[in-house]
């Protein structure tokens, strides 16, 4: 039955049945009986089983790079020697990984790295974490005897980053993140013996200053412009947490210490990652400076907070909140019958719910582990690069390793995409519900459906959908066809959909690729924690002029940890607590800055409800949703040793009542002239990372919308939305075409990343200046 | 008992003849006069007229006018820190490594450094709290630069408990660069460090 053979998973041990035995390979590794999964490198199963081999170059989450030749081992029976890091197991192989002969041949690669190496460790940023400085000890260079002609290398900087050439020791593994994972292909190899170094093809311009590359740099080549020289990193303390920007919620570390000689009060540095295995864009990393400090217990404050609570009659609230307090606040709904207003979430919600109907699961399927491993992706209804930019960094994987195709459907052509995207498709604004119904025609008519989706089929027009929508026939049968003999399908979906007026309808048609195309879909959530809010609070529909407590947005009393507020509140890095994230998965994220002022518990409690800390409520989030009973203090924040993401845990899919009714298309709207796309562009998402990314307080547009605008570059303009005004300063995007223009929705604290409405809006120019 | 009588019939012991003691006044007065005007007297106290005479006369004085003067303390005696500077151009010594901070077993050396104009790491802020230095002389041996050494100023009474100390306040001024000693404690390079210094092998 079970053969006596444990294969170490993530930390927990399997047992492997006898027939699937196949699948692993048995190897035995100085001595040691090593047991892998069949295409593992010998590099991977000696890592996952405890022994030790020396890399320099090599970095899990990339393909094998191969540069430092460090990873050599001798293979028992056969002449000479392989890189184990690119070398894949073979059942039976005997190992040897450290040998005299291996031992001076390392010495002597160290002692080649070291070669006009400056010696200026004492003030290197890099010192006390440098792989440079760990492996020439490790190997005893106490001499050099290799020499070269030094030329002369300039520091360059780039933007957040720093380069600094005399240290590079050219091992790649910047270029290939910059390639394999951020997708953008910037940096190069200048190829020149000793002369070789790296290259920035584009210098700031188009670079999306994630610091990937400074991040997995094993030397202090490229180094934060920012951090440099302003600590060593053995003083700083590490606090394990969860970037809070976007819902991928990738593990970081904020890196602490004393402000200065004279203020002790600790600030962040830095921002680090479990580089090895998980990424971070430059939001996570360059914008973590927003706690809100110097907030005192302000008792009057609390007590005009109390009496707000007691008035009111709705919470409004962003989405960047945690799992707790998400429960916190539907606690105070159960008890005080508030209502809950969440714009951010509320669309979101609905659209699962409706998603769920069709799909008969309480969540979407995907996740983006599969939709890295994807073979074939569609991308729709969301310029991704913005909106997530972790989930494109998983895209550009996929299209890395397995060549994805990469189909990207949206009204504006993206070029930060182009390196990824194989189709374009350009729909028209306002089209999506005949998109998603062309889709579905396509992919899905040839297969054995239920009777309601076969009438829904039939019924569409095609011909009238793919007119009104702009998208061809052809094209999506050049789609289909590119799709075939692939093996994972994902289907990331985005927030363009969510707040668009026929949201459910296109929610029930996209389930339909989870149920008959075992489709890897994924719900982008448009916020930190929309997902978490969506699962956790009953929201309601906006209410109209109702006394409100605005928990950073703006409400008639607000609570906030930015801006002008009413009651001082902690920040999300001022705060222990979970949140949901797109993977599904509850991760924890801890206090990284002290805060001195009263935080949403004191509140609840002093209303009545009767909890010590927020993080007690971590245990008793909804169960219905799919949370589970467990303890804060029990959520891992690691990842496993073969690099496996087993942070927190994952949510549990419900099974839910299934009703496939299709509601017949309604005519699709018409956008003709100006409109404007409300998109967070770079990394921008919220009031927090938008000091990072000040160009966010622009419109930008092409030539034609400026035409059709009558704007000019540089002009001011005052704009209505939602019964809102926003000023913008028009910027010229030679790179843009059409008559869409980009502009963020938040540039003041206070104000939330994504629309109650939809996120293209028609403008006109009224005669008296100001566009509605 | 029998221990004591064996302990007394070993040691042996002499009876001087001092003579009697004087036992009438006149005696007592005779011994007085005798004493008095005795040589011995004025040998005794040659010394003492010597140097007398040497301090007041010829300005030769063995006394150590504390606090304005302070005696001459060997090169290993570990008193308030002394920050150094290159003398060839003045700059402080220090580069910022943080190592003195590190090594600092009663943690009381906090210090602050940026990106400076010049492309270099700046000391922007350095103290030392000497209500918690144990004068372990471990900085100055760890420091590279010989940047912080132990200086001769032992006295560490201060109106508060915790006394700090700043960059400006241990480094050397700039005036008196001059005088500035190098430091031949903890820490300093042997007598016979260039014997010891191997070349870079350079085949250009």
């Amino acid at each position: 039955m079970y053969a006596m053979l444990l294969y170490i998973d993530g930390g927990g041990v399997v047992m492997v049945k006898k027939s699937d035995m196949a699948q692993y390979v048995n190897i035995t590794i100085d001595g040691k009986n090593c047991i892998g999964k069949q295409g593992d490198t010998i590099l991977q199963i000696a890592r996952a089983n405890d022994v030790y081999i020396p890399t320099l170059c090599y970095l899990s989450k990339v393909k094998p790079i191969a540069s430092c030749r460090m990873c050599l081992v001798e293979i028992q029976g056969s002449e000479g020697v392989v890189l184990s890091c690119q070398e894949r197991a073979v059942e039976g192989t005997v190992i040897t990984t450290d040998s005299k002969m291996l031992y001076k041949h390392r010495q002597n690669i160290m002692k080649l790295f070291g070669v006009n190496h400056p010696l200026e460790c004492g003030v290197c940023d890099k010192s006390g974490e440098c792989d440079l400085q760990n492996k020439t000890l490790e190997f005893d260079v106490a001499t050099q005897n290799f020499c070269a002609k030094e030329s002369d290398k300039k520091v360059e900087n780039w933007g957040f980053i720093s380069y600094d050439p005399s240290l590079c020791i050219v091992c790649e593994k910047c270029v290939r993140i910059c390639n394999e994972i951020v997708g953008e292909s910037i940096l190069e190899v200048a190829v020149g013996g000793y002369k070789s170094r790296i290259i920035n093809t584009n210098k700031e311009a188009d670079c999306s200053n994630c610091g990937e590359c400074m991040a997995v740099c094993p030397v202090g080549a490229l180094t934060n412009s920012e951090f440099k020289y302003s600590s060593n990193a053995w003083e700083l303390e590490r606090i394990p947490a969860t970037c809070v920007h976007c819902s991928s919620g990738c593990p970081l570390y904020y890196e602490v210490k004393p402000s200065s000689t004279a203020n002790r009060e600790e600030s962040i540095y830095r921002v680090t990652n479990p580089f090895e295995f998980s990424s971070l864009c430059g939001a996570g990393r360059f914008a973590y400076d927003f706690a809100n400090k110097d907030a005192k217990k302000d008792k009057e404050a609390f007590t005009r907070a109390l009496k707000a609570f007691e008035g009111a009659k709705s919470i409004r609230f962003s989405a960047n909140i945690t799992n707790e307090e998400a429960l916190i606040l539907q606690k105070l709904k159960e008890k005080k019958g508030y209502k809950l207003i969440c714009d951010e979430a509320r669309n979101y919600q609905k659209f699962l719910a409706a998603y769920s109907m069709v799909s008969g699961k309480s969540l979407y399927s995907g996740d983006l582990a599969t939709l890295k491993d994807s073979d074939a992706i569609i991308i729709f209804g969301t310029r991704i690069n913005d909106d997530n930019p972790m989930v494109k960094y998983h895209i550009s994987m996929a299209s890395k390793w397995h060549r994805a195709r990469v189909a990207y459907l949206h009204p504006m052509e993206d070029v930060s995409m182009s390196k990824i995207v194989t189709q374009f498709i350009k729909y028209e604004v306002g089209s999506e519900e005949g998109v998603v119904a062309l889709l579905a025609n396509a992919f899905l008519s040839d297969l054995r459906l239920s009777d309601a989706v076969k009438e829904y089929l039939e019924s569409l027009d095609v011909g009238n959908l793919s007119a009104e929508s702009n998208v061809g026939e052809e094209e999506l049968e050049g789609l289909v066809n590119s799709f075939e003999k692939k093996n994972t399908f994902s289907f990331v979906i985005g927030a363009d959909l969510y707040a668009h007026p026929r949201a459910q309808e296109i929610a029930k048609v996209l389930a339909l690729f989870e149920k008959y195309l075992d489709c890897n879909v994924i719900l982008t959530p448009p916020a930190s924690n929309a997902l978490g809010v969506a699962l956790i609070c009953n929201l309601d529909d906006e209410d109209v002029n109702e006394q409100s407590i605005g928990y950073n947005v703006k409400g008639d009393f607000t609570l906030g940890s930015l801006g002008e507020v009413d009651l001082d509140m902690p920040a999300l890095n001022q705060q222990e607590g979970t949140l949901t994230t797109i993977d599904k998965r509850v991760v924890a994220t801890h206090v990284a800055l002290p805060f001195g002022g009263y935080v949403l518990n004191d509140i609840a409690n002093a209303l009545g409800l009767e909890t010590e800390y927020t993080i007690d409520y971590t245990k008793e989030l909804p169960k219905r949703s799919g949370y589970k009973a467990v303890e804060f203090d029990t959520l891992n924040h690691e990842f496993s040793k073969e690099g496996n993401d087993i942070r927190g845990y994952l949510l549990e899919t419900k099974d839910v009542k299934i009703d496939e009714i299709f509601e017949e298309i309604e005519e699709l709207p018409a956008y003709d002239g100006g409109v404007v796309y409300w998109c967070n562009e770079g990394i921008h998402f919220t009031y927090n990372t938008l000091y990072k990314y000040p160009a966010s307080k622009y419109l930008k547009g092409s030539k034609q919308f400026a035409v059709a605008m009558k704007i000019s570059d540089g002009e001011e303009l005052i704009f209505e939305n939602e019964k809102r005004q926003y000023r913008r300063i028009f910027k010229l995007d030679e790179t843009m075409k059409g008559t869409i223009a980009i502009t963020s929705s938040v540039t003041e604290p206070l104000e939330v990343s994504s629309f109650k409405n939809y996120r293209y809006t028609l403008m006109k120019l009224q005669e008296d200046g100001v566009i509605r | 008992m029998n221990g004591d009588v064996e302990m007394n019939e070993k040691q042996r012991y002499i009876t001087l003849d001092l003579g009697g003691a004087p036992m009438t006044p006149w005696c007592r007065f005779k011994r007085v006069v005798k004493r008095t005007f005795r040589i011995e007297l004025f040998i005794g106290l040659w010394v003492t007229i010597r140097e007398m005479f040497k301090t007041l006369f010829m300005g030769k004085s063995h006394t150590t006018k504390y606090p304005f003067e302070k005696m001459p303390i060997s090169s290993r005696y570990r008193a308030i820190h002394d920050m150094l500077r290159l003398l060839e151009s003045g700059h402080y010594r220090c580069i910022g490594c943080g190592l003195c901070e590190k090594i600092c077993i009663s943690n009381c050396i906090a210090m602050e450094t940026r990106y400076d104009e010049n492309q270099r790491k700046e000391v922007s802020g350095y103290t030392i709290n000497f209500g918690r230095c144990i004068f372990c002389g471990y900085c100055a041996e760890v420091c590279p630069e010989l940047a912080i050494v132990h200086g001769a100023r032992y006295e560490t009474a201060s109106e508060q408990r915790a006394s700090f100390s700043l960059f400006e306040d241990m480094l050397t001024p700039i005036d008196k660069l001059k005088e500035q000693k190098e430091f031949e404690g903890y820490g300093a390079p042997s007598p016979w460090a260039d014997k010891n210094i191997k070349k870079t092998p350079l085949a250009y």
